[in-house]
């Protein structure tokens, strides 16, 4: 499976995510609290480009805190441009949705250089604490 | 037997006819085909910093929602027919409806003068640079509530124009509603005309029912009440005074509230009519039976957790010769059409739904392939 270099570490920097194509398929690539993540461009809602989202948080409210709102997850949210669905940006999944998530595609740092693997897309999503509420 | 195997239906294989997309109308493009003293009230306007679908005078609305980091990201607006046309081949839509996006807003103006200016100049406007200025572009003939003389003079100037295909009724702020006598000039030239009537309602807070929403948190609460609470009230006024037993020839659209209410529309209005006949005394049948006859666009379409409970809610209205495929291209909650063709329905229900039945409707011919 194609193993695709995108860029140097420094060169995706949070909230400015690179776009490859390989072969039809496009794929953003996110840094997210010094991690790497990869995900088809194809938001599962109604297959809007979502990578070119904005990188940004969500409200929430919970007990805990009076069901007062406050902002979380800043930096981790991917917003689509078509519908503003939210995606967690560590683990692909949307955000109190109904299971959605991100095709994820394996990204690795190698000699600062940052490559991703286009072929089949992974099963599982990246892990990643939810935490919304 | 022999079981054939059939591909699945894409958008190449459909006629796409969406019944709702958007043009961009600022003051400064209707400013020229308006009469004075507005023309220099929309020079003046154009001249003013606007902001998306909010401009004073002109697409008024109260914003009391603080902005949310990053959420307003989809004022997408369509400024030519050139614009449009990519678009749409883009979404692969054949042909569309257009309606516009200030003027959604034209029932709240008291000032009767101005709102019918701004109607004749919106439909002059409309004829002059958009309709059948590309391909498959089609117009809705703006009615202005406030002056149902001079919007019956409208349909039948430009219902003659084979461009114009229905008529659009504005429903955010319309009081009163639709069904009152005082709209009859404006039913009576659209079924003369053979016309459809749409009706489109927008986002807005007003005094006027259901709009009065003020007090309301947030956008997601409000957005349901501005389109399904509104068009509902809308035809329970439209069967209360007997809309389509007066008209018996007149198609009734509703746009941008999808389907899922209609069933209980019918429902409650049957059980409403079966205990008091004497409140809705035109009607030679139950209610039902004229809502079974009224046309109902998918846009915003239901995506609920059993896509085939979309069909089984169709099925409940006998709708499948009555549903339209609508996208609302380029507003910030449109449905791709691939949304729509993709649901569980059979094929034949898909061609119908996705262009087969506004064809009829608009009575418009099948696109010749580009
Ligand atoms: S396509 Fe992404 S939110 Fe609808």
């Amino acid at each position: 499976m194609p193993r695709i270099r995108v860029g140097t570490e420094d060169s995706i920097q949070p909230g400015a995510p690179a776009l490859v194509r390989h072969g039809g398929v496009e794929v953003g690539v996110f840094q997210v609290d010094g991690e790497f993540r990869a995900y088809l461009n194809r938001c599962p809602h109604q297959q809007g480009p979502v990578c070119t989202g904005p990188t940004t948080g969500t409200l929430a409210a919970a007990r805990a805190t009076g069901w007062k709102l406050a902002w979380v997850l800043d930096g981790r949210v991917l917003l689509c441009p078509w519908h503003t669905m939210e995606f967690d940006l560590l683990t692909g999944q949307r955000i109190r949705g109904r299971g959605e998530r991100l095709r994820a595609y394996p990204v690795e740092v190698s000699g600062g250089e940052v490559f991703v693997t286009i072929g089949r897309p992974q099963v599982e999503p990246s892990q990643g604490r939810q935490c919304v509420g | 037997m022999t079981l054939t195997h059939r591909q699945p239906l894409g958008l190449d294989d459909v006629v796409v006819v969406d019944c709702d997309v958007h043009v961009d109308d600022p003051p400064q493009a209707l400013a020229p085909y308006v009469d004075m003293p507005w023309r220099r009230s929309l020079e003046l306007l154009g001249r003013a910093p606007q902001r998306y679908l909010d401009i004073p005078g002109y697409a008024p609305t109260l914003n009391i929602d603080p902005p949310v980091p990053d959420r307003s990201v989809s004022t997408r607006s369509v400024h030519t027919a050139r614009q449009m046309r990519e678009e749409l081949d883009e979404l692969s839509v054949d042909l569309g409806v257009l309606f516009p996006d200030n003027l959604l807003r034209i029932a709240v103006f008291p000032q009767a003068d101005y709102a019918a200016a701004l109607g004749r100049a919106y439909n002059a406007w409309l004829a002059d640079v958009w309709v059948q200025r590309e391909r498959g572009l089609y117009g809705a003939v703006l009615a202005v509530p406030q002056d149902p003389r001079d919007a019956a003079a409208q349909i039948r100037r430009y219902g003659a124009d084979d461009g114009f295909v229905g008529v659009y009724l504005p429903v955010a702020g319309l009081r009163p509603l639709w069904g009152e006598r005082c709209y009859d000039p404006i039913f009576e030239a659209a079924e003369e005309m053979g016309l459809p009537v749409m009706l489109h309602s927008v986002g807005l807070i007003h005094p006027n029912f259901p709009f009065n929403l003020d007090h309301m948190t947030s956008r997601l609460v409000r957005h349901p009440i501005q389109h399904e609470f509104a068009l509902m009230a809308n035809l329970f006024t439209m069967i209360g005074s007997g809309v389509p037993v007066r008209y018996p020839d007149l198609d009734i659209v509703f746009t941008e509230g999808g389907v899922s209410w209609v069933p209980f529309v019918m429902w409650r209005l049957d059980k409403e009519f079966a205990e008091n006949p004497t409140g809705a005394p035109l009607l030679e049948r139950p209610p039902s039976s004229y809502v079974k006859q009224m046309y109902f666009c998918t846009q915003p379409v239901e995506e609920p957790e059993r896509p085939r409970d979309l069909a089984a809610m169709i099925d409940l209205f006998d709708g499948r010769a009555q549903v339209l495929f609508a996208s609302d291209w380029p507003h910030h909650d449109f449905d791709h059409p691939r949304k729509v063709l993709h649901m569980p329905f059979d094929a034949d229900l898909k061609r119908k739904i996705m262009g087969e039945n506004a064809l009829r409707l608009l009575k418009l011919p099948a696109p010749v392939p580009v």
